[in-house]
């Protein structure tokens, strides 16, 4: 069981929920992966396109009050052990969304986050070092 | 009695050891990790380590299994299972040249072409049986390209049955060893001109089964969310993943098996079989994926059904003139 | 046939990855991060507060002086503080690491105290004119400026009218 919890962190796969976000932090953590100066599938991470193949979730976006069922649904497919990443500052607060009508953010209020990575979008390389800091907290859940 | 029993184990040991079931699939994770490597190579990436596609399934072993509440719990437990298994037998068919050769209890070169589309039928299987309407449109491409390239390595596979017969005074060569066999005394059919649109044709059926841009449509990641896998997660995920695994192994090695089987006897024909699955490796799966995206299900269907089936006649008509 | 050129060309080339997040990146010096503040440059006109979008600042009155704090999690690094602010006391360094476990989501911020003075004539509180103000207020800082910049408006009014720092 040790030997398989030491092989299985060298393979976290990420998956990303866009909970209202303006892509912004979308289009960054897609370069995470398609940008050869970033590549963050050195740390073995992989993007999947299903929430049930994720380990860690990565949400970008303020929870819109439209969005909310939806991504608590998809969040729910999502087997455990996982570690959730709140990219950008609209989970975290809600950014410039912050208390508008429309939102129901922040996303803490309905998920458990491990991690948070500020930022407008954030730089790609500030979203692998948020990555790094939930992949030790991955390989202490399994 | 003895006899038939040392013959059972022997058929469950080519299944379950070598070189079906663990050895194949510890070559085919380490072709995948081969492949990852070098694709990220040739778009300037580090990419991930060399293992990782080990870590990836044993981390998949120590996930949670989920089930869709709509699907249909047996055929999507049992889909991946019956993959695998096809698999691991389909690769002990597989004749090691100079070390292993398959016992006639597996049958004939027939047999295998049924077994090596018995993957793709139990991904069709897995995406009805999921409930994802994802799912469902990765099971219709599966079967459209599916259709599309069975016929072309059909007409491959008669071709060399029947060069391969004809050169023993036979009807047809339906024996893998006797394949082999021919080849290592005569010389290999890579080198023979009149081989060359069979050889084209089987280079052009390795992205399509293997499920490898530009032929990734099934699975398309971006497009149908991994298709038929959608649903799938923890031990079943990995099986699937096992399965895609040999079955490289099983498709690149019956390409080497029946075009280039020549090498050393003994544990190092081992490696040179190794050896020439990694080149196929590299220079028809990475390069091949770093170069092209992906197509369009009817781009590819047209194609297989024009260039690869055409070559595929032609490959059949050159050995038919020169029987 | 061009991509095998390309392709043999990436190869040799080798990968071109930063070694992230086990060493540094560089960063351009004008990249918009993590907003300083520098309590002794900053003349409370509050202007930071009113242009921020993510309502990131926070001027607050205090008995010992203007408390500044700056929230890190609602900030979005769009310089507009900055841009606004008259003597440069609040500006966006290039700091980019900020993402921190969900323990640290409220510690993430800064504070900073721009203490009260006491006015030299009459001695009330008031907040001190700052370097950074005088400097472009005036071409030359004279003595007489240097004396009102201790008074508080009131003695500075009296003071000039009474004209005793002739």
């Amino acid at each position: 069981m040790n030997f398989l919890s030491r092989m299985s962190k060298k393979s976290p796969w990420l998956y990303r929920i866009n909970a209202g976000s303006c892509n912004g932090c979308d289009v960054e953590l897609a370069t995470t992966a398609c940008i050869p100066r970033y590549d963050v599938e050195r740390l073995g991470c992989q993007y999947c396109g299903s929430p049930k193949h994720a380990d860690i979730v990565l949400v970008t976006g303020p929870l819109t009050a439209r969005v909310k069922d939806k991504v608590l649904r998809v969040y729910e497919e999502i087997p455990d052990p996982k570690v959730t990443v709140a990219i950008g500052v609209c989970p975290i607060s809600g950014g410039v969304f912050r208390e508008s009508y429309s939102i129901v953010g922040p996303i803490d209020r309905y998920l458990p986050v491990d991690v948070n990575v500020p930022g407008c979008p954030p730089r790609p390389q500030a979203i692998i070092e948020g990555i790094a800091k939930a992949i030790e907290i991955w390989a202490g859940r399994i | 009695m003895t006899d038939s029993l040392v013959q059972t184990l022997s058929v469950l040991f080519a299944a379950v050891v070598f070189p079906g079931g663990i050895f194949a699939i510890t070559l085919g994770l380490a072709l995948k990790g081969f492949d990852r490597r070098v694709f990220a190579r040739l778009q300037r990436r580090v990419g991930a380590p060399l293992l990782q596609p080990f870590y990836d399934v044993l981390k998949l072993m120590t996930k949670r299994t989920l089930v869709p509440e709509n699907a249909n719990l047996v055929v999507f437990l049992m889909v991946p299972l019956l993959g695998l298994a096809s698999m691991g037998v389909a690769a002990a068919m597989i004749p090691i040249p100079g070390l292993y050769d398959p016992s006639p209890a597996f049958g004939d070169l027939l047999v295998l072409f049924y077994l090596l589309s018995v993957p793709a039928v139990m991904l069709m299987l897995a995406g009805s049986a999921s409930g994802s309407p994802f799912g469902g449109i990765g099971f219709s491409r599966e079967m459209a390209i599916m259709l599309a390239y069975e016929g072309p390595i059909l007409l491959v596979i008669v071709s060399v049955a029947l060069k391969t017969g004809a050169a023993l005074g036979q009807p047809i060569c339906l024996s893998l060893s006797e394949i082999v066999r021919y080849q290592q005394a005569h010389g290999a059919y890579l080198f023979d001109p009149w081989m060359w649109p069979a050889v084209l044709t089987y280079i052009a059926f390795i992205p399509a089964n293997l499920g490898i841009s530009p032929f990734d449509i099934p699975e398309a990641e971006s497009e149908v969310l991994e298709g038929p896998l959608i649903e799938y997660s923890g031990v079943a995920l990995g099986l699937l993943k096992l399965t895609s695994a040999v079955k490289s192994v099983v498709v690149i090695g019956l390409g080497i098996v029946l075009f280039f089987p020549n090498g050393p006897e003994g544990l190092f024909g081992l490696v040179v079989f190794a050896l020439k699955c990694l080149v196929i490796t590299v220079c028809g799966v990475s390069v091949l994926r770093a170069a092209v995206g992906r197509m369009r299900i009817d781009q590819a269907v047209i194609f297989y059904l024009k260039w690869p089936e055409l070559l595929g006649i032609a490959s059949l008509a050159l050995v038919a003139m020169n029987l | 046939m061009a991509f095998l050129s390309i392709l043999m060309k990436n190869l040799l080339k080798g990968p071109s990855t930063e070694p992230l997040p086990t060493a540094d990146s560089p960063t351009p010096a004008a990249y918009r991060g993590k907003v300083t503040f520098d309590e002794t440059a900053c003349v409370g006109c509050k202007m930071c507060e009113h242009v921020c979008p993510g309502g990131a600042i926070r001027f607050e009155e205090r008995p010992e002086g203007l408390r500044f704090m700056i929230w890190h999690n609602t900030c979005v690094n769009c310089g507009l503080c900055s841009h606004y602010c008259l003597t440069k006391a609040i500006k966006l360094s290039n700091d980019w690491h900020l993402s921190h476990l969900q323990a640290d989501k409220y510690r993430l911020t800064d504070q900073a105290l721009v203490a009260y003075a006491a006015c030299s004539g009459c001695g009330t509180k008031m907040l001190p004119t700052a370097d950074a103000l005088m400097r472009l207020a005036y071409k030359k800082v004279s003595p007489r400026s240097e004396h009102l910049r201790h008074l508080c408006p009131d003695c500075r009014r009296s003071a000039s009218v009474s004209g005793d720092i002739q």
